[in-house]
């Protein structure tokens, strides 16, 4: 359970987004066509009925948390990393953020073995040698899977190529 | 085509070793991923799919229902021996299952498990075959304003798997039906949501979202607290299941199976419910009540029942009305859609040696789980032993090359990873992950046969009062939100009271 505060943040934050949704999304990216014969027909209807629908679940969310009971002190769950977990988390997007850049450029097969290290290292892992063979193993048995039996040509980079 | 044509075409189509081989491997691959502690049969069928895209629909069709049915056995065997619940469903087998354990009576706690798992799971594969059929055949008389009142009431399943806040579900439903929206339009082809980029004018790739949303999550929190899982493991023991216990929970396990096929073949239900309620009934009805939850061997036998009774039961609405039953079966959809195959009433009419292979292969996969589930319970030992902080970076590079394959399409990674991270913040925020999935599949759905609808009636909204499917839809939406707005008052008084009793319980000692 999370506490009294963090519900009406999410309840606040669920309405902004929603607002986001409705009065600059929906506008500026929702390509209305000059003649809808019916307003039910126009591109922006259900868009504007989810937008609302969440603004509603937002504001409920929000009244429910302010108006119902608190948690006993110290039993709410944390929701914000601290110190060396903030660091791993941010350690894990830049990976996910490197690894998709990397792609077109070092090839799958590459970036995912240095992707499978780059969080052996992150996590501390104890079982290194068992980690490289398996950082290895896979994406090679993974891009035989892919490109001889599958037949789907997985990216090769432009640095080293496989057969 | 006529019903005993179809019949010898689908048996024909399961009698190959390859259709045998790969719902062997699929059930194997199922209760691996159901018995690994930290994975579930969600992830496994999910991380599944990208390689089936590559086989015949059959064979790869049948290897996902395989580790379906594999994983939701194996989440039993880690609820026995280590009391860590493989599936939330098998939450009600550790409650006998793991005391039994503790007596040294693992072997045959696991030993009834898996014979009722198998059971039930028969009796439930026989019900998708009765009612599935007959059901497609009534569906076919569907219109767009059926289709859309049906969809309506099949969005109320939301609540069923919203888990503790319904307004959560709903708020996460919201966010799926959202992202459902991006793309083409489907009447007027305009752009929504597409920021400009070619890519997003299909829509967001359906792999990648429920990829995204299944696996990365659990590599997220893993990375951000990656401890060492220490579950001490208990031996199987040596007492073995004798012919008497087996005989006295027959009951209780075709109980189980009923109330299991019952509860799936209701969208939204899912096999946790229909486990507890299982297991609720055989200790009401049972002379060895006393005993349940100290180590019952009929508590198992009525879990496992329950929980597996389900598992043929929820194909129901999917094969014969394109409605997913739960989540895994909402991701089973995605085999069918890269196989350009659209589950509901016509494929009945037009693949129906296919859906009767399904059927086959399922009754095949209830005896292929008895002799994989023997061999597993005996090797769960080094199953248990294997290391997290290598899965989680396989699982990584296993959804890298799994999502690529689907349309050779880098983009596709990207949203997979988009939709990790905003997976990961709504685990954080306790945001159930189901509702936005569902959403997400019957979102389009719901627009375009409400929109066929008003083009058919020239914008009158009457045409949704048509006839008598679409007042039953109404009748059954209306009493559907009755029950689940009653339902949730009373488990949030149930919570507020439960607190103030904790709160009062310390002053009481002070």
């Amino acid at each position: 359970m999370l506490s009294r505060r963090d519900e009406i943040l999410i309840g606040l934050g669920v309405m902004a987004l929603a607002a986001l949704f409705l009065w600059w999304l929906i506008p500026t990216y929702v390509a209305i066509p000059r003649r809808v014969p019916n307003r039910a027909l126009a591109p922006s209807f259900w868009p504007n009925i989810i937008g609302w629908t969440m603004m509603l679940a937002g504001a409920l969310l929000a009244t429910r948390a302010t108006l119902g009971p608190a948690l006993p002190t110290g039993t709410a769950d944390r929701v914000g990393p601290r110190g060396p977990e903030f660091l791993r988390l941010f350690g894990m997007a830049a990976i996910m953020l490197v690894t998709y850049l990397a792609i077109p450029v070092l090839g799958m097969v590459w970036v995912s073995m240095l992707t499978f290290l780059a969080i052996l290292f992150l996590t501390g892992a104890k079982r290194l040698g068992w980690g490289v063979l398996v950082a290895v193993l896979l994406p090679l048995t993974l891009y035989f899977f892919f490109t001889k039996v599958a037949g789907v040509a997985i990216p090769q980079g432009q640095i080293v190529r496989l057969p | 085509m006529s019903l005993l044509e179809s019949v010898a075409a689908g048996f024909a189509l399961v009698m190959q070793w390859e259709s045998l081989f790969f719902l062997a491997t699929g059930v194997a691959v199922g209760v691996f991923a159901g018995a690994v502690p930290g994975m579930s049969a969600t992830m496994a069928v999910a991380l599944t799919l990208p390689f089936t895209f590559a086989l015949p629909p059959i064979y790869g069709i049948l290897l996902l229902l395989g580790v379906y049915k594999g994983g939701i056995f194996g989440g039993s065997i880690p609820a026995i021996l280590i009391k860590t619940p493989g599936t939330p469903a098998s939450s009600a087998t550790a409650l006998d299952g793991y005391p039994l354990a503790e007596q040294g009576k693992a072997g045959k706690a696991l030993s009834m498990a898996l014979y009722s798992s198998c059971i039930a799971d028969f009796v439930s594969n026989i019900a998708l075959i009765m009612f599935a059929g007959w059901l497609a055949l009534f569906a076919l008389n569907f219109g767009p304003p059926e289709f859309f009142t049906l969809i309506v009431f099949s969005l109320t399943i939301i609540a069923g798997v919203s888990g503790d806040s319904l307004l959560k579900g709903i708020v996460a439903a919201t966010l799926g039906l959202m992202l459902a929206t991006v793309g083409l339009d489907f009447i007027g082809g305009t752009e929504r949501f597409t920021f400009g980029s070619v890519e997003m004018r299909g829509g967001l790739n359906f792999i990648a979202v429920l990829i995204g949303l299944f696996a990365l999550p659990e590599i997220i929190s893993y990375v951000r607290n990656p401890r060492e899982r220490d579950a001490s493991v208990r031996g199987l023991g040596h007492a073995s299941l004798t012919r008497a216990e087996f005989r006295g929970s027959l009951k209780s396990i075709f109980r189980g199976s009923a109330i299991g096929v019952f509860m799936g073949s209701i969208p939204g239900i899912g096999a946790a419910p229909s486990a507890f309620l299982s297991y609720s009934e055989a200790r009401r009805s049972s002379p060895n009540r006393d005993n349940f939850g100290k180590g019952e061997i009929e508590g198992v036998a009525a879990a496992e029942a329950g929980n597996n009774g389900v598992a043929g039961a929820t194909l129901i609405p999917l094969l014969s009305l394109g409605i997913p039953g739960d989540v895994i079966t909402a991701i089973i959809i995605g085999a069918f859609m890269i196989h350009g195959l659209t589950p509901g009433p016509l494929l009945f009419e037009n693949h129906a040696d296919l859906v009767y292979a399904i059927f086959i292969g399922l009754i095949a996969s209830s005896f292929l789980l008895l002799i994989i589930g023997s061999v597993a319970i005996r090797a769960f030992r080094y199953i248990a032993d294997v290391p997290t902080n290598l899965l989680f970076p396989a699982v990584l590079v296993l959804c890298i090359f799994g999502v690529y394959a689907i349309n050779n399409s880098i983009f596709d990674v990207l949203v997979m990873m988009a939709m990790g991270l905003i997976g990961y913040i709504m685990l954080v925020l306790r945001f159930p992950a189901a509702p936005f999935l569902i959403a997400f599949i019957l979102g389009p759905l719901l627009e375009n046969t409400f929109r066929q609808s008003l083009l058919m009636s020239g914008g009158s909204l009457e045409i949704f009062l048509r006839g008598p499917i679409t007042v039953i839809f109404w009748c059954l939406t209306v009493a559907s939100l009755y029950f689940i707005i009653r339902s949730t008052i009373a488990a949030a008084r149930i919570r507020r009271q439960a607190r103030q009793g904790s709160e009062t319980a310390p002053e009481q000692k002070d």
